[in-house]
């Protein structure tokens, strides 16, 4: 048992070091007489344990009279050990490239792979504008009953779906938004745009843009992406809302009071509340085909998501 | 003697007491003055002997013929043309099984305790052209039984025994073998890798037919060694190593060799580990074998006293250490002994070897794994067989 041991801890130290390496070959000599139901003759073990046994007799002679005694036992717990320990670094490897977390799907706790958290922070629902690491809720986190048919939509009849509900201010949804845009061009699949006022005063923006896009249909598009991707100060400002307008020749005028009026307003707040039911807890929040991925992915995880890479 | 601090200064290992070295048996250390011998030739006239007409060609050829009568005076040999450069004992006895000529039947005496290098050549001539290899076991204490010996040694071809035993430092009786051996018109052969370095050997006054031993036990370089017969037995023997240096002339269909020593010196040899060997035995000469002896005495009778303190250590030979040579071999049931070794090693730059000896038959005979063996010379001090042993009581704690 040493000896397999020894095996895979000394071919992962050889990758790095060729002295390390030389041991793994023995180690493996050993392994594949055993394997060979021959006896390990090589003296690989005699080896190890001796060097083991000379450093800690060092510092104690009752555990090295422990340790020599109980070698092959220690060695089956060590064994054990790092096989759990191998499948838990396997397992946060396989998160981390599908989640953007090693401990799962929105789950905040600490990745030695990102270890800020940056895939996971969020600008809290109710948080009055903060941005914290929220604590993974996303189990409660769905789009069932959830009416979308009044947000902008493109790709309308693709396989896949992708609602992004995110919001202006938010530097999160704006980090996270070029990705997604990305994704629908390349997947062309249907893609909702929902914007929630998560942050600062968002909402003014919310009825400009659901009047562009009742106005003006696919050029809501340009007009959503020249919010995300402009200077967020010139954005939220409301007194720039009618430069942007006019940039994109819509009829400002026309906009700005079907913007202003009551229907609008209600509509939005409708929108809010229909959001709502999601039990969103932050924003981004972000819908591929039914999973909800809260907070910033990484590209990869968004284009697993929709390639079904996704098996656990 | 020389002060024992001026003579360690001679070995550059042992500079700074950083190493214990307790290795012996293997390999002997080597003084300074080996390597500047061979280094001296590798610098100053690193030519080919013998063959080169010019001035560096005359001096390696008066080098390599000084060392081969320093070593023909070393063990008082009739004549330098008994003293064959050989690689090793190894190649020594090699030489003689396939240069020998044994018939189908003949039969070959060995001992129970022979190093792989005096069995299997045997084992493998036996399986060529059918000789019979004949076992004469040891004693309870290993020690050799001579009564034994004079019953088996009747019809033998020839006697190939160890001298002084790698496994556990005793000296066969070699003259009282070689006499019976002889009444019994038997040849004899003597392996004398280990006995070389340690012990004052004669071998007019043994009368031994033939005889090998190495240089690297001896203070000598690795890759050297000798093998000794007697000249007309040699020239009776066809050497099954030839080529280059070993004819006088050839023809396309024809060659004469050279007399003896060189028809059995194929090709280049090694100038430098000749010459080296050389300086070896001149140093050995002004040590002196008995301030060998008694250094080795000195240090095997108190290891031996401290590990008959231990019940469970088993030494391997008889428990009088003036009958071990510089050797104690000793082994605990149970435990591997190379853990041990490794143990030595890292807690405290003790080299001691571990193992079955290259004595595989005798472990396998008696199913004992293996054993620690201890091998001093007289370069080592009572300082670090204390050393040695305050260690080994350490260990056999967590035993």
């Amino acid at each position: 048992m040493p000896c397999i041991v020894a095996l895979i801890v000394f071919g992962i130290m050889g990758i790095f070091s060729a002295s390390h390496r030389a041991l793994a070959k023995e180690a493996f000599s050993c392994v594949f007489r055993r394997l060979t139901l021959r006896p390990c003759n090589t003296g690989f073990q005699e080896k190890i344990k001796g060097k083991i046994l000379s450093k800690l007799i060092k510092r104690s002679t009752f555990l090295t009279k422990v340790v020599n005694k109980h070698y092959e036992i220690l060695s089956w717990i060590f064994f054990i050990l790092m096989i759990g320990s191998t499948a838990w670094v396997l397992r946060g490897g396989y998160n981390f490239y599908v989640f953007g977390s090693c401990n799962g799907l929105n789950a905040s706790g600490f990745c030695a792979f990102d270890p800020s958290g940056e895939n996971n922070k969020v600008t809290g629902v109710n948080t009055n504008g903060a941005c914290p690491i929220v604590p993974a809720t996303e189990q409660n986190v769905t789009l069932k009953n959830v009416d979308l048919s009044n947000f902008p939509t493109q790709n309308v009849g693709s396989k896949d779906n992708v609602v992004f509900i995110g919001c202006y201010a938010c530097e999160y949804s704006r980090k996270a938004y070029p990705d997604i845009l990305k994704l629908i061009k390349n997947k062309k699949a249907n893609f909702v745009f929902a914007h929630y006022p998560a942050k600062g005063n968002t909402t003014v923006l919310a009825e400009t843009g659901y009047c562009v896009n009742k106005f003006y249909g696919d050029k809501f598009w340009d007009f959503n992406d020249y919010l995300f991707k402009t200077d967020v100060n010139y954005v939220l400002d409301p007194a720039n809302i009618d430069a942007i307008l006019a940039n994109f020749n819509f009829d400002v005028k026309k906009i700005d009071e079907c913007a202003n009026s009551k229907e609008t307003k209600t509509i939005i707040e409708n929108q809010v509340k229909e959001l709502n039911k999601t039990n969103i807890y932050g924003t981004p929040t972000i819908f591929i085909n039914e999973k909800a991925f809260v907070g910033p992915k990484p590209y990869r995880v968004y284009r697993s998501a929709i390639n079904k890479f996704i098996f656990f | 003697m020389k002060d024992l601090n001026k003579i360690r200064e001679d070995f550059k290992v042992l500079n700074g007491d950083k190493i214990v070295y307790f290795d012996n048996a293997c390999m002997s250390l080597k003084p300074n003055q080996v390597v500047e011998a061979m280094n001296d030739y590798y610098y100053n006239f690193s030519a080919c002997a013998g063959r080169s007409s010019h001035k560096l060609g005359d001096k390696v050829t008066k080098k390599v013929k000084e060392s081969r009568k320093i070593i023909t005076d070393f063990i008082n040999a009739k004549s330098e043309n008994e003293i064959i450069f050989t690689r090793n004992t190894t190649e020594g006895i090699n030489l003689l099984a396939n240069s020998f000529d044994f018939k189908k039947g003949d039969i070959v005496l060995i001992t129970d305790k022979e190093h792989n290098s005096n069995l299997v050549p045997w084992l493998v001539l036996r399986d060529k052209i059918g000789i019979e290899v004949r076992i004469c076991k040891s004693k309870e204490d290993n020690t050799f039984d001579l009564e034994k010996f004079s019953e088996l040694v009747k019809g033998v071809k020839l006697v190939s025994i160890v001298h002084t035993s790698n496994l556990d430092g005793i000296t066969n009786p070699a003259e009282e073998i070689i006499k019976i051996a002889h009444k019994n018109n038997a040849l004899v052969f003597l392996d004398c890798a280990q006995s070389i370095a340690h012990r004052k050997i004669d071998v007019k006054k043994m009368d031994v037919d033939f005889m090998a031993f190495s240089g690297h036990k001896m203070l000598g370089p690795t890759g050297t060694g000798i093998f000794y017969g007697k000249q007309k037995l040699l020239e009776n023997l066809k050497p099954f190593l030839v080529g280059g240096d070993t004819v006088e002339f050839t023809t396309y269909d024809n060659y004469k060799m050279l007399p003896l020593p060189e028809k059995f010196e194929a090709g280049l040899q090694d100038y430098a580990g000749i010459i080296g060997l050389g300086e070896a035995v001149k140093y050995l000469k002004n040590i002196g074998f008995d301030n060998i002896q008694k250094r080795e005495f000195e240090i095997n009778k108190y290891i031996t006293e401290e590990l008959s303190k231990f019940q469970n250590i088993k030494i391997i030979g008889p428990k009088d250490a003036s009958l071990r040579s510089g050797i104690i071999d000793f082994y605990i049931d149970g435990v591997d002994m190379h853990q041990f070794a490794i143990m030595l090693d890292n807690m405290a730059n003790i080299c001691i070897r571990s193992g079955q000896h290259c004595v595989h038959s005798w472990f396998e005979n008696r199913k004992i794994k293996n054993s620690a063996r201890i091998s001093v010379y007289f370069y080592n001090t009572m300082q670090e067989a204390e050393k040695f042993v305050e260690n080994l009581t350490k260990i056999m704690k967590i035993i």
